[in-house]
């Protein structure tokens, strides 16, 4: 099958999901019963200012009217203003990725690269007492709250060491680079644990296959069967576990963001939980939505690139 | 091998880079504050919240302010000439606007010269505020209060667009310099209302220029300008400078006792910083550490560094004082309160709410919450504004386990026997949780039996709108320095939605607010105001927790800052001693 009309078709798929994202949060919006009007008057709203604020919002128009209002915006990525702050949310969502990007991305590169080729170590060493220490560390460096990482990491390499800023960020290359050095490092260290421990296990299930005895009979050294067998053939679940971990990476990290002042996307859907800004919600879900789907396509993708003997039907 | 090489290489420059850590401004007098929140834009009339109204007061002004060095807190003309003529019927007040205060330049204006500010201008910004298209959030303050606003109002609440040329009965531009407005009934806190940043006074040609990216593009008349000119509502950093043609105004020549000190900068033209420097920082660790590095100014002492930080006597810790750090105690106008909801009959029992009052241990909530550092409350005005009275105690402040279990058979249930049990809601912080922990179990020891239920905030407000609450903790903080602004709280009419939450409804309490509301600041009026505080004291409709206290540290270099509950253009009177500043920040 042609990948094009493949990626078309699945992309299209994405429209009945949408529809389906707007109905779930356009209900959850409306079962959850707080009132957005009252929310935003404060501690002075009266029943009358309420009733005005209501109408404002469009609160008062048909439930169906409201909801294709939704489905409307998420076509047409216009999802308005914030009912709390009367920012434009597309330039928030805009001005907010590419700091939690200058974040993350590095942090799971630079994780995902250390976890594949320590993984293959243990594999290596499986079963000896390398093997078994890494994965008694991985269980401990997992054990540990990511929040106490953050507490002394801060304190002791910025505030103490002087090594990093303590928080904040300015945009632009190489800009932020004290900022998110930090940060990142942090990411990689709770990102360790989790995807060492998965990587070894999907490498040892590989490990003990035919094909690898077939490939030690022929005389192939342990490097060879390891980089050139092994880890091809794991790479359908390494594929599978990372790519679908990359729209999130967009949405940020809200305890290091909160706490490095990085101005990404991190608490934008939190904070927007905590104030009902439902345009907000409903942008950040509608675009996570979109984002996991289009992912999902590039994973299939990557399937066949990795094996040949898949094919995209 | 190249690889290898190659990732060295960035590696290396990286570490070179992560190494060039900013160093501390030591040439120019900057103030370097953090802020525990999102400011979410820069309009004045959506500053509802003290971020946005601080940040919006250092670009707009109003007609008064309060004197920066004078307490208790007066008014003091700002861009009005003078304090205002009132007619005799204590209606109508006149204000004569300053002469020659321009808007900053900006390219809304033609040219991109800042116009001079005229009467017109309020009577702009205030219909803004009564706007039903942009739902002001500080309609509140003018709501039924100015003659034709609110019919005004009405009127264009069914247009498609706001009609602003339209002449209104109560707010007019008498001559380009004389403003007047007409009240329809008295209300002496209305003066009050023209210090706050929602009355500030804003450019017609900027709000139409902007749209609705005003928002985000300040232009005023106030001592600073935002450096770049657009606000960005994510950026966790932004800056102001010096508004290059702010009108001359000099630092105050009196002062209260406590000020004195600062009277070193009296005559001085403001503002007397070049440059300020904003950081969005929520959590209380990069905050203090950053204060601690010399790179904010002054922070309030987080609860976690509670102890290291302060002596059991209330001082500083000697570490701290040797590095040349200040410490600043000031009482914040506020009150906090666990209130009962009147609707239901159970809690209509005067002797019930009573006992439950006197089973309230208010010390050990203070010592467990607020380290033993806050007042606890005997009513509902806190000290520092008329109508407090600093020697009353309550008769029905715990804790006394004896007389609670007293007033509980009193009420019709000894023991607690035949009462339901009773929910505590609260919001959903931690803090929150443990406060209404505690008062379970200060309620169990007469047997009363409490149920902890967590909100989040939208929750609970919904909650306490619709009734569905029978006990719920809550705080209050002063919008002016008013007792009229603590016990409207407790006042019939006000019930939920509006601020009495509780749905309080004591027909001799109404009776005598309505008679002090409309009253002016006289020795009447406070009299007045301190009956009614007893009332709200003897019936507890509210059991009453504490009037909380700032301990906020700042570095010596810092001039003139004090804590204040109205920070709205503090910026200009601060100043930054540049010498002790090179002697001292370096060391940190």
């Amino acid at each position: 099958m042609n990948i094009w009309s493949y990626v078309i078709r699945r992309l299209l798929y994405t429209v009945p999901i949408i529809l389906g994202v707007c109905l779930i949060i356009f209900i959850i919006f409306n079962l959850s019963g707080y009132d957005p009007a009252q929310i935003l008057l404060g501690k002075h709203a009266t029943a009358k200012q309420i009733a005005e604020v209501r109408a404002e919002l469009g609160l008062d128009k048909p439930l169906i009217e409201q909801y294709f209002d939704i489905v409307k915006s998420a076509f047409t990525f216009d999802f308005g203003r914030s009912w709390a702050s009367k920012q434009d949310i597309i330039e928030m969502i805009k001005e907010g990725a590419v700091p939690s990007l200058t974040l993350t991305f590095p942090a799971f590169l630079i994780s995902t690269v250390i976890s594949i080729l320590l993984s293959l170590l243990v594999a290596f060493f499986r079963g000896t007492f390398i093997d078994k220490a890494v994965v008694v560390k991985c269980v401990g460096m997992m054990s540990i709250p990511s929040l106490a990482y953050i507490l002394f990491f801060q304190y002791f390499f910025a505030y103490e060491m002087g090594w990093f800023e303590i928080s904040g960020y300015e945009h632009g290359f190489p800009n932020f680079i004290p900022y998110v050095s930090l940060p990142i490092i942090i990411m990689v260290i709770i990102s360790l644990g989790p995807d060492l421990r998965y990587f070894r296990t999907v490498i040892l299930d590989d490990i003990y296959q035919d094909y690898v005895r077939t490939a030690r009979a022929k005389g192939l050294t342990e490097k060879v069967v390891l980089l050139k067998h092994v880890l091809k053939n794991s790479m359908i679940p390494i594929i599978t576990y990372v790519v679908i971990q990359l729209p999130f990476l967009i949405l940020g990290t809200l305890l290091l963001e909160s706490f490095f002042s990085i101005p990404g996307l991190g608490g934008l859907t939190v904070k927007a939980v905590f104030d009902n800004d439902f345009p907000v919600i409903k942008a950040m879900t509608i675009l996570s939505a979109m984002a996991y789907v289009i992912f999902t396509v590039i994973t299939d993708i990557l399937y066949t690139v990795v094996d040949p003997r898949v094919r995209l039907k | 091998m190249k690889m290898l090489q190659a990732m060295m290489a960035i590696l290396s420059t990286t570490l070179l880079l992560t190494s060039c850590t900013k160093k501390v401004d030591l040439d120019e007098k900057v103030l370097n504050l953090a802020v525990g929140s999102e400011v979410k834009g820069m309009d004045p009339i959506y500053s509802n919240d003290r971020y946005s109204s601080n940040e919006v007061a250092r670009v707009y002004e109003g007609l008064l302010e309060y004197h920066y060095l004078k307490r208790p807190y007066t008014l003091v003309p700002n861009l009005a000439e003078a304090m205002p003529q009132v007619s005799e019927d204590g209606l109508t007040y006149t204000f004569k606007i300053k002469k020659g205060v321009v808007f900053q330049d900006n390219k809304a204006f033609p040219n991109g010269k800042g116009r001079e500010l005229v009467a017109q201008d309020f009577v702009y910004s205030i219909k803004r505020l009564a706007d039903p298209k942009l739902q002001g959030l500080g309609w509140w303050l003018l709501d039924g209060k100015v003659a034709g606003l609110n019919e005004w109002r009405e009127k264009n609440a069914a247009k498609d667009e706001t009609d602003y040329s339209e002449e209104i009965e109560g707010l007019k531009a008498i001559d380009s310099h004389t403003l007047q407005f007409k009240l329809k009934k008295q209300f002496p806190q209305f003066l009050y209302s023209l210090a706050m940043p929602f009355t500030f006074a804003v450019a017609k040609e900027a709000v139409e220029h902007y749209g609705k990216e005003f928002l985000n593009n300040p232009v005023g008349t106030g001592p600073f300008m935002l450096e770049g000119g657009v606000f960005k509502q994510t950026a966790k950093r932004f800056s102001y400078v010096k508004n290059p043609t702010f009108r001359k105004k000099l630092f105050p020549s009196e002062a209260s006792d406590e000020f004195k000190p600062f009277l070193a900068d009296a005559g001085k033209e403001l503002p007397l910083l070049n440059k300020i420097v904003v950081q969005i920082i929520k959590e209380d660790q990069p905050r203090w550490l950053n204060f601690l590095k010399g790179k904010v100014d002054y922070v309030a002492v987080p609860k976690d560094n509670f102890e290291t930080a302060i002596t059991p006597d209330r001082g500083l810790s000697e570490e701290l004082a040797k590095k040349g750090i200040d410490l600043l105690i000031s009482p914040s106008l506020d009150v906090t309160y666990t209130a009962f909801n009147h609707d239901l009959e159970l809690l209509q029992n005067v002797n019930l709410r009573r006992a439950m009052a006197m089973a309230y241990d208010v010390n050990e909530m203070n010592t467990l919450f607020y380290s033993g550092t806050a007042l606890p409350a005997q009513s509902v005005v806190p000290p520092g504004i008329a109508g407090n009275m600093p020697d009353y105690k309550s008769p029905y402040r715990g804790q006394d386990i004896a007389k609670a279990k007293e007033l509980l058979a009193k009420a019709g249930y000894a023991d607690g026997k035949g009462l339901p049990e009773i929910t505590y809601d609260c919001p959903s912080s931690s803090t929150s949780r443990q406060i209404g922990e505690l008062f379970k179990k200060q309620m169990a020891e007469i047997g009363i039996n409490i149920r902890v239920v967590q909100n989040t905030w939208p929750e609970l407000q919904k909650k306490i709108t619709k009734r569905q609450v029978m006990l719920y903790g809550i705080a209050w903080g002063a919008d002016y320095p008013d007792a009229e602004n603590f016990l409207q709280l407790l006042y019939g009419p006000n019930k939920a939605p509006g601020a009495n939450g509780s749905g309080y409804d004591n027909p001799e309490f109404n009776q005598l607010f309505s008679k002090a509301a409309v009253m002016q600041d006289s020795p009447e009026r406070t009299a007045l105001y301190e009956k009614l505080n007893r009332i709200a004291a003897e019936q507890a409709p509210w059991i009453y927790g504490v009037h909380r206290q700032n301990f906020i540290i700042k570095h010596g270099w810092l001039r003139n800052y004090m804590a204040t509950d109205f920070e709205s253009g503090q910026a200009q009177y601060i100043n930054i001693d540049i010498a002790e500043k090179k002697k001292t920040a370096g060391k940190l």
